[in-house]
Parts: C-alpha cells; sequence; structure tokens
C-alpha cells in the first residue's frame, strides 16, 4: 500500500464501564460513541460508515435491546451513509477494525464510526441457575457439552495452557507474571478497574476455575462500549488528534469450528500464527521494530500465543520471555501497557486498539506511556479466527 | 424423516442429566453406534478421510456420495486435559473437581474426542496417556463414549 493511502485511527472513547451498570445497549453505544466523536472533533455529516459488533460473547443476561449499525448511525445523525456492517461474529472487535479498514481502503466509505458493545455475561451461577430441566444440545456441541465441556475457559484457556505447560516447560508461575505485570500496569491506569498491585502469592493462591487457569488469568465482564473512528490518511490530518495510521492489518481464519476449540489441528499454533505471518508480508517493518504490544488477554495463555506467534520470542518460550521481564512496562517490549481486559474490563478486544492509538500520539498515557513509541501492534482472539493490526505514529 | 432422540424419563432434571446429545440426520448414527457400544466416525470411502464432527462432504476429495460410519478401534491418545472446578451446569454442582480430556483417535491423530477419563486420579492425567473407550450410562437412558487407560 503506497503510504498516502494508508488509512487513519482519529478518535477514540469508552462509554461509562463497570458492572451491571443498569445501561442497555443503546446507551452505551451512545456514550462512546459520542466521545469518540468529541476526541477528534469530527461532525456527523463527516462519517460515512459506520460498523458495529455487540454480541455478549456468552451466556447474555435478560432485558438487553437489540441494535444493529443502522439504529446506531439514525440515532447520532449520521446520515446518509456508504458502508454499514452488523456482523456479530468473527475475532472479537478486529472483526469491527478490519471491516472499516478495508471499506476505507476499497472506497466504499472515507470516514467509519466502529463500536464494540459488550454487556456483562451471567456469571456461572447465574448460568447455572438458568438451566430448568434437563438441557438438549443440538449442534457440534452435542459431542462436546455432554462430557461437561460447558464453557470457554475450559476449550479456549485450560486445553491449550494445559498442553503449553506439558508440551513446552511453562510454568504456573510464568503464567503469574504475566498476570503480576499486567497488573502493574494497571495500578498507573486510572480507567483501570483492578488497580490494586498483585504478588505471586496473590496468583497462586487465587482459585482455579479450570486448572491451570485461575480467575486471575480471566477477563473482567463489564458492560462496555469502545468506540473509534477511522479515515483516509488525506483526511487525517484535519481533526483534533494527531492521526495514528494503519501500517498494516492481517484477519485470519483457519479451523472453522463452532463447538469450542477441542477439535483445533494445534491447540497453540493456529490462525495467530497465520495472521502475524501475513502481516509482516504487508509491511517493511519487523518484530524487533515494535515498541509495544496489546495482545488479547481473554485468558493468559492467549496472550502467550500471541507473543510467540508475532515472533516476539520463539515457538514455546513465551513463559521465560514473560518471566525475564521483557514484557514489563520497563522491558524491551511492554505488553497491555493500560492493564488489559483482565484490568480495564472485558471491552472485548478495544482496549488494545485504542490504548495502542493512544501511545504513538505519544502524549495521553501519563505514567504509562512508552517513551518514544512509533511503532504498536496488537491482537485480538485465537484458535480458529483472529486478526493483527500493526499501527504507527505519524 | 424420523430421527431417534434419547429418550430419558419425563421427571428428569437438570441436576440429574449433564447436557443430552440431540441428534440430527448427520450424527444419528453416532449416537446409535454409542447405544450399541460402537465408536462410529463417519469415513470417506473415496479417499479414506475420517470426517468429525459429521459433514455432508468430505473436505478431503470432495466427495459427497460415498461417505460412511466406520467403527474405529476406540484407542487413542490424550492429547489436552483439564480438572474443572467450578461448576457451570446443575449436573456439574455434585461432581467438581471432574476432568475434561481431549482423544487423539489411533486412526487419525487428527481426530478428536472429547470425553472424560474414569477411574484414574485427575492430578496424575498426562498429556500423550494411552486410552481406550468404553461405554457408560451415566444417567437413565443416556449412554456416552467414556475412556480409561489402555
Amino acid at each position: 500500500m503506497a503510504k498516502r493511502d494508508r488509512v487513519a485511527a482519529i478518535g477514540v472513547g469508552y462509554s461509562t464501564t463497570g458492572r451491571r451498570t443498569g445501561l442497555n445497549r443503546r446507551q452505551l453505544v451512545a456514550q462512546a460513541a459520542k466521545a469518540a466523536m468529541a476526541d477528534c472533533g469530527i461532525s456527523p455529516d463527516q462519517i460515512d460508515g459506520v460498523v458495529l459488533h455487540a454480541g455478549v460473547a456468552g451466556a447474555e443476561p435478560p432485558g438487553l435491546d437489540w441494535i444493529d449499525a443502522l439504529d446506531v448511525a439514525q440515532m447520532l445523525g449520521i446520515t446518509p451513509i456508504t458502508f454499514y456492517n452488523s456482523d456479530q461474529g468473527g475475532p472479537a472487535y478486529f472483526h469491527a477494525a478490519i471491516s472499516a479498514i478495508a471499506a476505507i481502503q476499497s472506497g466504499q466509505a472515507h470516514t467509519v464510526l466502529t463500536v464494540r458493545v459488550i454487556n456483562q455475561r451471567l456469571s456461572s451461577a447465574e448460568e447455572r441457575d438458568s438451566v430448568q430441566g434437563p438441557m438438549r444440545i443440538s449442534g457440534d456441541s452435542q459431542f462436546t457439552m455432554p462430557f461437561g465441556s460447558v464453557t470457554p475457559i475450559q476449550t479456549i484457556a485450560a486445553l491449550p495452557a494445559q498442553r503449553h505447560m506439558e508440551r513446552y516447560g511453562t510454568t504456573e508461575e510464568q503464567f503469574g507474571a504475566h498476570v503480576i505485570a499486567q497488573r502493574a500496569n494497571a495500578v498507573l491506569n486510572d480507567e483501570a478497574i483492578m488497580r490494586d498491585p498483585l504478588t505471586m502469592d496473590d496468583y497462586l493462591n487465587s482459585r482455579y476455575v479450570s486448572k491451570p487457569v485461575r480467575l486471575l488469568d480471566c477477563d473482567y465482564p463489564v458492560d462496555s462500549a469502545s468506540a473509534v473512528i477511522y479515515t483516509t490518511e488525506e483526511r487525517s490530518r484535519d481533526f483534533a488528534k494527531k492521526p495514528v495510521f494503519v501500517e498494516a492489518a492481517a484477519a485470519s481464519a483457519t479451523d472453522i469450528l463452532p463447538a469450542g476449540f477441542e477439535k483445533l489441528l494445534d491447540l497453540n499454533m493456529n490462525s495467530p500464527y497465520h495472521a502475524a505471518k501475513t502481516l509482516w508480508s504487508r509491511t517493511d517493518l519487523k518484530p524487533s521494530d515494535v515498541d509495544c504490544a496489546q495482545l488479547y488477554d481473554g485468558f493468559t495463555i492467549i496472550v502467550f500465543q500471541w507473543l510467540e506467534a508475532l515472533g516476539f520470542c520463539g515457538e514455546g518460550e513465551a513463559g521465560s520471555f514473560v518471566e525475564s521481564g521483557a514484557t514489563r512496562l520497563d522491558g524491551s517490549l511492554p505488553v497491555n501497557t493500560d492493564g488489559g481486559a483482565c484490568n480495564v474490563g472485558r471491552r472485548h478486544g478495544a482496549n488494545f486498539c485504542i490504548e495502542s492509538i493512544r501511545q504513538l500520539r505519544g502524549n495521553e498515557s501519563g505514567a504509562r506511556q512508552v517513551k518514544d513509541a512509533e511503532v504498536a501492534v496488537w491482537a485480538n482472539a485465537t484458535g480458529p479466527f483472529s486478526g493483527a493490526v500493526l499501527m504507527t505514529a505519524d | 424423516m424420523n430421527i431417534a432422540s434419547i429418550n430419558i424419563p419425563e421427571s428428569a432434571t437438570a441436576a440429574q442429566y449433564p447436557p443430552i446429545p440431540e441428534p440430527n440426520m448427520l450424527t444419528e448414527f453416532f449416537w446409535e453406534g454409542i447405544a450399541n457400544h460402537q465408536l462410529l466416525i463417519l469415513r470417506c470411502g473415496s479417499c479414506g478421510t475420517y470426517i468429525h464432527y459429521p459433514r455432508p462432504i468430505c473436505p478431503t476429495c470432495l466427495s459427497m456420495d460415498d461417505l460412511a460410519p466406520a467403527q474405529v478401534s476406540g484407542r487413542g491418545t490424550i492429547y489436552s486435559h483439564t480438572t474443572t472446578v467450578q461448576p457451570f451446569h446443575p449436573y456439574y454442582v455434585d461432581k467438581v473437581p471432574y476432568n475434561l480430556i481431549v482423544v487423539a483417535l489411533e486412526e487419525d491423530e487428527n481426530i478428536r474426542i472429547t470425553s472424560n477419563l474414569i477411574d484414574f486420579p485427575n492430578d496424575d492425567i498426562r498429556i500423550g496417556m494411552p486410552v481406550e473407550v468404553t461405554f457408560q450410562e451415566v444417567a437413565p437412558g443416556l449412554t456416552l463414549p467414556l475412556f480409561k487407560l489402555a
């Protein structure tokens, strides 16, 4: 891609975020979109595309209304538009971002608002109590759920983590080193929810959900909406904030398996490897050029998978890489500088994009600012589908 | 088309039954096989590929007319495992901690069966252990393919 044709991220915003806020989808979306528009000083008539990703990605609480991208455009006075997408599938917020980036690159729109709204899913106890009578399972899950494979913590996290440990010698302390390091970043982020420093004892004493995965390895379910506005490079310098550019973006789907992740041919080396290979093939930059990495931490093992897939360390070496301190704020590759979704709340991937943009603007991350950050990579999801974006400062 | 459901007593409760398979026209053979204590996996007669979960087309040669259930040995090795501590379904409230295993089948290690390992301590389960299928009626009317050490 010629440099002048790059897509730029120009505005970011969050809604009120927290546990059971009492806000429905429409309210959360309106807050985040308005915040992102205010962030860059854009008016509705300057936007011609809207992408909304709105699923709960888990057991949904009752009473949420449903909205799509057209509702969002109408509600915000963004009319007429030439591009819209309300698809609920795919790898978290990345799915919305890649849709907007592709629309701008292809000329279907010049400026696109993306929003990921996600409400706090039911807790395990609420989910359990919602089961009335014997449950009948159709589809592929009939081969997994009757054996007690009933939560992604088992399939996305525990089975891969256990295999990572037995195959590569990864230890629970190494998982803990990551959890502690990103909590230390959250301590510096006044938008984070979990802000008390953690020790290794805290980690090792926290309860298991499904071994070897502990509660502290899981992101923190909240109600939240996150918005990012993208535009063409040509327009990108007309707004209030310094633009941040999409240097390269890559989606991947490998094994398409709706019933959990058990059938992935390799539980650890799957679509992130393919996405990363594609990403690096689309840029002259290299892993050693990256100043900070914002890697999906739905579960700790996913961060390890991305560190290896993106080439920051070798296959199976993420445990020792993290344990060395390399991913701490003062290390060679600061990771999840906002604290990650375990600490800022489950914004389903969007926080990794927004934190990348803030770091590359250079003056918005306060005490957690990575000095002279010029290149950031963010990544979402894992297993059968995922995606990664490389961003650069102006 | 008449598809045989798995019949359980009307009085059954969620605490007595794990999630119950609901066979469809592609999966009915599998659960009929389990009821008859046979592990059947769909196989392509044209190229020999095992296909699991059942699909109407072979992903290797795209054959659609030559797919049929084939009985497999029921032997394999543990590909990964976890011990689940927190119950997400009423059936598991009094069964935690319980193990979940993924078995790579002897016939084709890329065919993976999710199940449970019985008669073995959870903490001693390791990847690579040889296992073989055994059929158990876990609740009245519901037989599942479980595994034991081979």
